[in-house]
């Protein structure tokens, strides 16, 4: 390979720079490093190895990893951890920046690493450190020309073993990249940036199977012919075209075949023709080795240049790719009659470049010729996934008329007719391309092989005579075929002197070359093997929290007290993690229900920290018609919610809001307090739901006992009322001293009612307004058509006599308040009304319906229509009851159940 | 740079009563591996694995649910993105095998209609406390029209056939529809089907 020569010349002007490691001497302990690397078991074991170590297996074996350092960005709000790495392939003799992001901080395998940019240390790079309105002065950008800048930011302590400080990393990287533009002229033969390719490839699995490449990658040899020709604008002719394509002892797998000066009239050059020649294809696919079969892959032709790319038949399904690509030189750099046309192919893993050019003419253009070429290199950027240029390939077949001539020394005949080996190369020595060559100026990094024919300029056509028109041109090696790559054994390397139609015989070179292959079985078992390294890395990577409880109990929960449970939240992964809890699904539409509130709903929780989450469970005014009816609806285990808490790109945990509702009166249907025996506070939650399931019409009282309480204390008030009825703003439930209301009532207790006359007012109404339905379902709209207490009555006989009864008792006692000008008519229409008419469809409030409903009450309650509430209801033994009896008689507590209040009440019916 | 390291993407539900296996079948599957300590799922959980079928690199994420009774109505809402649904029943649990038709009928009304499904008998390795024959099993898959399979996540019994089986027929469905919109990759798909059945190339 002509690259080694280059490459040692290389070292030396490292090894004058102290601060880097020479790429010999990366070379050398590479093979340590290959050792360790390619010991697949060891690969995730425990041996723990520092920073750099982790960080040099992200990299294949001939890359050597530097140094590193540790930087952040800021994305966002978030600091993400980067370690910054300079990488020296020893391949491409070329350093670069990686920039890998880590799972955690010191990485503790390769897994936690990924990279995240990669910046070249080309021209184009660039490290600066602009801090202006910067929050912090530890920072740095890096730039190249494929990577937009990226500011990092470090610390000024460094935490990742091996890692250097910045001023250090700083001077590696400026001395890597000074080392490179300032060394030998022929920088460009030695110096490739290709290996970064295989990180730039998309994909985990793609860059982790490229980095693993020399498991499975085998070399398989290929046979590839490239010949050239300037047809000197004949037609194709009779020319004995196998003459010059079918030598060779083995029938060659790729064909790259080139023709200059095809129909180059003038017609052709203004038009631009751009469409392959048929004829000429054809001709060439019949002239080929007769030991195979042959396929046209593609042609791409500029105006006279024409490359034609042939296979043998049963490689078509290894080419993985073929793009083509045209560079115009000549006039003006548009014209096209001279320039070059290249194609681009994949065959298996490898590579390939095939580039045509016809270069400037004239002895004395070697100048312009040079500036085609840089030209053509410059321009050659293919259409593909990576945009690759002609240096991008792993095989490069430079073939062509690159009109370089020989350079006769004056007074020396050149021995050009001489058929001794040595005769060329006395001529060699004055040929303008490999003195072109020689001092860097174009072609770097090519070679040719040893020339052994005759030149192939110019020739009288139709002999073999060189030129004997009055011009006498000079005899040039006109058409060559150039290489550059690995793994190339050029095999022959010829003229045709039979063909002579053109005033140039065309050339052969006949290579071969080891393509990188995978091997089927190995490739598939490392596919299979990193599939299940990417799956595992993201199922590792996911995150997580933990609680240190999913059940929440609540224990004994009573209406209208606030009962507080907390749990924790903990992040013991790696990274930061966010969790909230989940919205549910309609009608829900929130994350917990309406008897629960929770704080915070949504965190972020650093590594290893905890947040402590608060829970608070209040069966209130608000929420208890809604958990009642859970109670009654739930089939299985009751719980009083379950919150999901979510973690962002993560799992859901499910936290059960368990504990025992105590039953109260509040919230429970007429009906079902009429089904009660006993105070409520002795019943459990699963009594008080079998209670409210169930619909016989058989009651054990008239009208419930609190109801028949409140009204009874409140009837005792006279005119000590003021205020009652006149809101529908429950303010004495908000007082701990409603909760011994609450108790009077639920315990049926004989003591004196323990509150206000106001309170109990407001009892009465939260009795009436907090059950499920309102008390004159389900007749409620049809009752707001009535126009009449007459009318209205007809339905209302209707009503489940619990209903009725409390109905009837209701109007009664409020018309005698009315009466006595204890309470006022309006409030107390105007509430009641939304209260026993309540809408159990829309929950906003509607002034139209209101006032229906205030109107429907006041004919009940308004002293002028008394005489209709007897009519309606001549079952009902009347008010009397009411007046005479007191709390102090009835049972209290326990299964006794007859007190007198109660008998009283059993006598109503 | 991008991370799109794969094809298509599935998700897959696994339901079932709790205790059937199912968090075993997807630990086995995902990490090949099997521990017989019974942590009860409380929530829902993902693992993901890819594979290869037809050509094509496929990203199953798998999710495994609560199988608790308490958590049936929630998991529920989690029914609707899967595109592809595992109910496992464990062949030594009678109570299981009868819930299917219950699970069956939660499928029926909380998950996608087009979603494919597949019952496993899970825990085929316990031969002598069997109470569910794989008769009784075929018979409601066949009832139902589903796929069917008595797996063993201990054993490593019919796990990756089963996964791969069920993405496989996703795939099927989803490549339908591709091929309908777009007729060139009609040909494509069929010469690929007449392939040996695609469980093996990617279950070794
Ligand atoms: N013998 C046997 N036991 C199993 C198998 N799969 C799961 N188990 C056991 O069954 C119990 C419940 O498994 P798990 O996966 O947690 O059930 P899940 O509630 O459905 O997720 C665990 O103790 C497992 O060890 C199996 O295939 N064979
Ligand atoms: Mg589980």
């Amino acid at each position: 390979m002509n690259t080694d020569p280059a490459m040692t010349s290389k070292s030396t002007t490292l090894s004058s720079l102290n601060s880097i490691p020479t790429i010999s001497a990366a070379v050398s302990s590479s093979g340590l490093l290959g050792s360790v690397a390619s010991d697949n078991d060891m690969r995730d074991g425990e041996i723990s190895l520092n920073t750099i170590e982790i960080v040099q297996r992200k990299f294949k074996d001939n890359e050597k990893v530097l140094s590193i350092f540790e930087a952040y960005q800021i994305i966002g709000q978030e600091h993400r951890s980067r370690l910054l790495a300079l990488v020296v392939s020893v391949a491409g003799g070329t350093y670069a920046v990686f920039s890998l992001a880590t799972a955690r901080l010191p990485p503790r395998n390769v897994n936690d690493l990924s990279i995240d940019k990669i910046f070249a240390l080309n021209e184009t790079f660039q490290i600066g450190s602009d801090k202006k309105g910067s929050i912090s002065q530890l920072q740095f950008d890096l730039k190249t020309a494929d990577e937009a800048a990226v500011k990092y930011f470090y610390y000024p302590i460094i935490s990742a073993e091996g890692a250097s400080d910045f001023e250090t990393f700083h001077a590696q990287i400026i001395s890597a990249k000074f080392s490179m533009t300032h060394s030998t002229a022929a920088t460009e033969s030695i110096l490739s940036y290709s290996w970064l390719n295989d990180y730039r490839q998309i994909g985990e699995v793609k860059q982790e199977l490229k980095r693993r490449e020399n498991e499975y990658i085998v070399f398989k040899d290929f046979i590839v012919y490239c010949g050239t020709w300037n047809v000197n604008n004949k037609p194709y002719s009779d020319s004995p075209l196998h003459l010059w394509l079918s030598n060779g002892e083995q029938p060659a797998d790729i064909y790259a075949i080139a023709l200059q000066e095809l129909d180059t009239s003038a017609k052709a050059i203004t038009f631009s023709e751009n469409r392959p020649d048929p004829m000429w294809i054809s001709k060439m696919l019949s002239s080929l080795h007769k030991d195979g079969e042959y396929e046209e892959l593609t042609s791409v032709r500029l105006v006279g240049m024409m490359l034609t790319i042939i296979i043998r038949k049963q490689l078509r399904p290894y080419i993985a790719r073929c793009r083509v690509k045209t560079v115009a030189r000549g006039v003006f750099n548009t014209l096209g009659n001279k320039g070059g046309v290249a194609v681009s192919i994949q065959l298996n893993e490898g590579n390939l470049c095939f580039v045509n050019s016809h270069l400037a003419a004239h002895m004395a253009f070697v100048e312009a010729r040079n500036e085609d070429y840089a030209g053509i290199v410059r321009g050659l950027v293919f259409d593909d996934d990576l945009k690759r240029t002609i240096n991008d390939h792993d095989h490069i077949f430079w073939i062509g008329d690159l009109n370089y001539r020989i350079e006769e020394p004056p007074g020396l005949q050149l021995p050009c007719n001489r058929a001794s080996p040595n005769a060329y190369d006395v001529l060699m020595k004055y040929d303008q391309l490999r003195i072109e060559m020689g001092k860097g100026n174009c072609f770097d990094g090519y070679s040719e092989g040893r020339i052994k024919f005759r030149p192939t300029y110019k020739y009288d056509v139709g002999t073999d005579n060189f030129d004997s028109s009055e011009k006498q041109r000079a005899p040039a090696y006109c058409d060559r075929v150039l290489w550059k790559g690995v793994r190339i054994e050029q095999l022959a390397y010829n003229s045709i002197m039979e063909i002579r139609q053109s005033d140039h015989k065309p050339v052969y070179a006949i290579f071969r070359v080891k393509i990188k292959t995978k091997d089927e079985k190995r490739y598939k078992r490392i596919h299979e093997e990193v599939l299940k390294l990417v799956d595992k890395r993201e199922n590792e990577n996911q995150p997580q929290i933990s609680v240190d409880k999913t059940v929440l109990d609540f224990g004994v929960v009573r209406f209208n007290e606030l009962s507080v449970c907390d749990f924790t939240v903990s992040n013991n992964c790696p990274m930061p993690v966010e969790f909230m809890f989940k919205v549910k699904d309609p009608p829900l539409n929130d994350i917990c229900e309406k008897w629960l509130q929770v704080e915070p709903r949504a965190e972020t929780l650093m590594t290893d920290s905890t947040k402590r989450v608060r829970v608070k469970l209040l069966a209130d005014v608000r929420s208890i018609t809604g958990l009642l009816k859970k109670i009654r609806t739930t089939n299985w285990k009751f719980d009083f919610d379950i919150l999901i808490l979510h973690v962002k790109n993560g799992p859901d945990m499910f936290l059960t809001v368990t504990g025992e509702y105590k039953p109260s009166c509040f919230g429970l249907s007429v009906e079902t307090l009429c089904r009660t025996n006993q105070p409520l506070n002795t019943y459990t939650q699963a009594q008080v739901k079998d209670l409210m399931n169930d619909d016989s019409p058989e009651f054990r009282v008239t009208m419930p006992r609190e109801f028949f309480f409140l009204i009874d204390y409140l009837h005792k008030q006279g005119n000590k009322v003021e205020g009652a009825f006149e809101t529908l703003e429950y303010k004495h439930a908000r007082s701990l001293q409603f909760n011994v209301i609450r108790d009077w009532l639920d315990t049926w207790s004989s003591e004196e009612f323990p509150g206000t006359p106001q309170a109990a007012a407001e009892a009465l109404l939260m009795l009436l307004d907090l059950p499920e339905k309102p008390l004159l379902d389900p007749f409620v709209e049809d009752l707001l058509q009535t126009n009449t207490a007459a009318e209205a009555m007809e339905l209302i006989s209707l009503l489940s006599s619990p209903r009725r009864n409390v109905f009837v008792h209701l109007c009664m006692f409020l018309r005698q308040g009315i009466e006595r000008q204890y309470y006022n008519l309006q409030h107390v229409a105007s509430v009641f009304g939304r209260i026993l008419l309540r809408s159990t469809a829309h929950a906003g409030r509607d002034f139209y319906r209101e006032t229906r409903c205030r109107d429907f009450m006041h004919r009940f309650i308004s002293s002028d229509i008394g005489g209709t509430l007897s009519t309606g209801i001549a079952d009902s033994s009347g008010i009397s009851g009411v007046g005479g009896g007191a709390n102090g008689g009835s049972s209290n507590g326990g299964g006794g159940g007859d007190g007198s209040n109660t008998a009283r009440i059993n006598a109503i019916n | 740079m991008a991370k799109k390291t794969y094809d298509l993407l599935f998700k897959l539900l696994l339901i079932g009563d709790s205790g059937v296996g199912k968090t075993c079948i997807l630990f086995r599957f995902s990490d090949d591996a099997f521990t017989s300590t019974f942590i009860s799922t409380i929530g829902i959980d993902f693992k993901i694995k890819t594979v290869e079928l037809r050509g094509k690199k496929i990203k199953l994420q798998i999710w495994d649910t609560a199988g608790q009774e308490r958590f049936h109505t929630i998991t529920t809402s989690y029914y609707r993105g899967a595109m592809g649904i595992m109910l496992v029943y464990d062949i030594t649990n009678e109570k299981s095998f009868e819930n299917i038709v219950k699970w069956l009928r939660n499928i029926d009304e909380h998950a996608n209609e087009d979603v494919e499904k597949m019952i496993l008998g899970n825990k085929c390795d316990m031969t002598d406390k069997r109470v569910v024959s794989k008769e009784r099993g075929e018979a409601i898959a066949v009832e139902h029209s589903i796929r069917f399979m008595e797996t063993s996540a201990k054993s490593n019994i019919n796990i990756e056939r089963a996964f791969c089986e069920l993405a496989e027929a996703i795939l099927d469905k989803t490549s339908g529809r591709e091929a309908a919109e777009n007729p060139d990759r009609l040909v494509v798909d069929r010469r690929n089907n007449e392939k040996a059945p695609a469980y093996k190339s990617c279950c070794s």
